[in-house]
């Protein structure tokens, strides 16, 4: 099902001179299903997706990135397409994990746990499973007998007072904190989002694309265009030059934001992300969240924000503080 | 690859701060003109201002990127990208400075051995570096982390060069190659200095590397 048949040249190939426009592992079918393939697609699936790919092109006398445009950029919008597009399927609703609390006893009109969303994709398999987690400083016991599963395409909220260790846990769950009890199964691509902090103040917004592209094993044109283009889904355009530390509190927490989707992870924990960010903006990081939940993304997010909970699909309360 | 890219951003983002940068680079100065009259002690003295200004640097930047590292690991950097990255960038640095000093030297005084200083100078700063960075990672706060390469620095200076407290100390190989360089001892001295360099870099390198490897380390979770 190839654009060119087998044994004979590619006709694009030869037209640009270049390596081709669908074949070689080098041309743009190659970058666009190697793309696939490092966002975690079967690679039957991710051969046969680029064959029509490049079969619709051939057909229609353009070039694939005149089509439609970067390869790795278009791999990204096309599965967030495919698994938007998969049929909703009703689902039992699951007993809730103790501990955790009915969102709709909070806030009228929330989902219930399990229930499944208009356009929300079937949960999928488990990304994230805490067990017993518990966690204790010295004498101080921060909390105790957690128990969290978060599948693809949910949405889990981790709410709780002041100092009741919601940051703690999510650290837990990224693995930059260890537990002191329990155990955690945690797929492995994952995207961590603080509270604060976690960017270079005198780097730019490009700059940061760059390093943590290059610490995700992208290139920096790549890199650069993926973060640009998550950049424009929360209404922002980084402005060329302009250093981090010169950015509005919300505007460095969308930067937070890109930076954690950037090498595109199956788990997304979020740290009370929308620090800073004005009306607008808030409504669009909520969009944001329900099309990564769409795509098949599994989110936890760190909130206090009671009104946060109608977005949820889960609610972890952990409580007052010990 | 990555670390290369680490280091680029590091100088990149050193650069910027042009006044911080204004006053590392004028610190061996200082110590070089405080002392201009004598010529052998003014080498001396601007060869410990660089290894104190390039550690200081290294210290501060390597505090300044203790919120980004664990999510540059978290996203498939090494430990050996995010530390050796850096720290490629801060001992480049440092010998450039070295070697402008260098150039400065040679220009306003006759070395008699002109090379050897010139090693003497970058030497210093390569040890600097790795020095500064496992400062940081022993004492995480700026402040502490400053105070403790001063102490180290001013023992440097003021210990007799022949006792045992100024052989513990990081810089002691300066001072074994400034009697090289300046009195024109023998090559005994220069060996003796480059293998307490040696020494000296694996220490505080392989340091740094240990405990950022411990402190940025992930644990292996399983799938679920």
């Amino acid at each position: 099902m190839s654009g060119t048949p087998p044994g004979l040249p590619d006709p694009a190939g030869d037209r640009d001179g270049r390596d081709g426009w669908t074949g070689g592992r080098d041309g743009w079918t190659g970058r666009f299903e190697d793309e696939l393939l490092r966002l975690g697609l079967q690679p039957a699936r991710a051969r046969r997706l680029a064959e029509e790919t490049a079969q619709q092109a051939a057909e229609s006398a353009t070039a694939p990135d005149a089509l439609f445009g970067p390869a790795h950029l278009y791999a990204r919008h096309l599965l967030t397409e495919l698994n938007t597009a998969a049929p909703p399927a009703a689902v039992p609703p699951r007993a809730t994990q103790p501990g955790a609390i009915q969102p709709g006893a909070i806030q009228p009109g929330a989902i219930q746990p399990g229930a499944v969303r208009p356009g929300a994709i079937q949960p999928g398999p488990v990304r994230l499973r805490l067990t017993g987690v518990g966690k204790r400083y010295r004498r101080r016991t921060v909390f105790s007998g957690v128990d969290l599963t978060v599948r693809a395409g949910e949405v889990t909220a981790i709410v709780g007072a002041n100092g009741c260790g919601k940051s703690t846990l999510l650290r837990i769950c990224a693995g930059l904190t260890r537990p002191t009890t329990g155990t955690v199964h945690r797929t492995r691509r994952v995207g961590f989002v603080p509270q604060d902090g976690g960017t270079a103040g005198w780097l730019t917004a490009g700059e940061h694309f760059r390093l943590f592209g290059a610490a995700a094993g992208l290139a920096a044109r790549r890199a650069g265009s993926t973060g640009e283009h998550l950049a424009a889904r929360l209404a922002w355009r980084p402005e060329p030059g302009q250093l981090a530390q010169h950015l509005s509190g919300g505007t460095r927490q969308k930067l937070n934001l890109v930076l954690g989707e950037l090498h595109a992870p199956d788990l997304l924990l979020l740290d009370e992300p929308y620090q800073g960010f004005d009306q607008g903006t808030y409504l669009d990081f909520w969009k944001q969240v329900l099309a990564w939940r769409d795509a098949g993304k599994a989110v936890v997010v760190v909130t206090h924000l009671l009104h946060d909970l109608q977005h949820v699909n889960h609610v972890h309360d952990l409580g007052a503080a010990q | 690859m990555t670390a290369l890219v680490v280091a680029a951003l590091s100088a990149r983002e050193v650069g910027r701060r042009r006044v911080a940068l204004a006053l590392v680079v004028s610190l061996p100065l200082w110590f070089y003109l405080v002392r201009r009259d004598l010529e052998g002690q003014s080498i001396r003295m601007l060869t410990l201002g660089i290894g104190w200004a390039v550690s200081t640097l290294t210290l501060f930047v390597v505090n300044a990127a203790r919120g980004i590292d664990p999510r540059l690991r978290l996203t498939g950097a090494s430990v050996l990208d995010v530390i050796g990255g850096r720290l490629l960038a801060l001992t480049s640095g440092g010998v450039a400075l070295a070697a402008g000093y260098w150039a400065l030297a040679e220009a306003d005084q006759r070395l008699d051995r002109p090379l050897a200083a010139g090693l003497m100078m970058a030497l210093t700063a390569a040890i600097a570096a790795p020095l500064g960075s496992l400062v940081a990672a022993v004492l995480p706060r700026e402040l502490e982390g400053a105070l403790a390469l001063l102490s180290i620095c001013a023992v440097q200076m003021l210990a007799d060069p022949a006792g045992l407290a100024a052989r513990l100390m990081p810089f002691w190989s300066a001072r074994e190659l400034g009697t090289y360089v300046v009195d024109g001892a023998d090559s005994g001295y220069l060996w003796r200095a480059l293998l307490h360099a040696a020494i000296t870099w694996l220490i505080c390198a392989g340091g740094t590397y240990a405990l950022f490897a411990w402190r940025l380390r992930l644990p292996r979770y399983l799938e679920p």
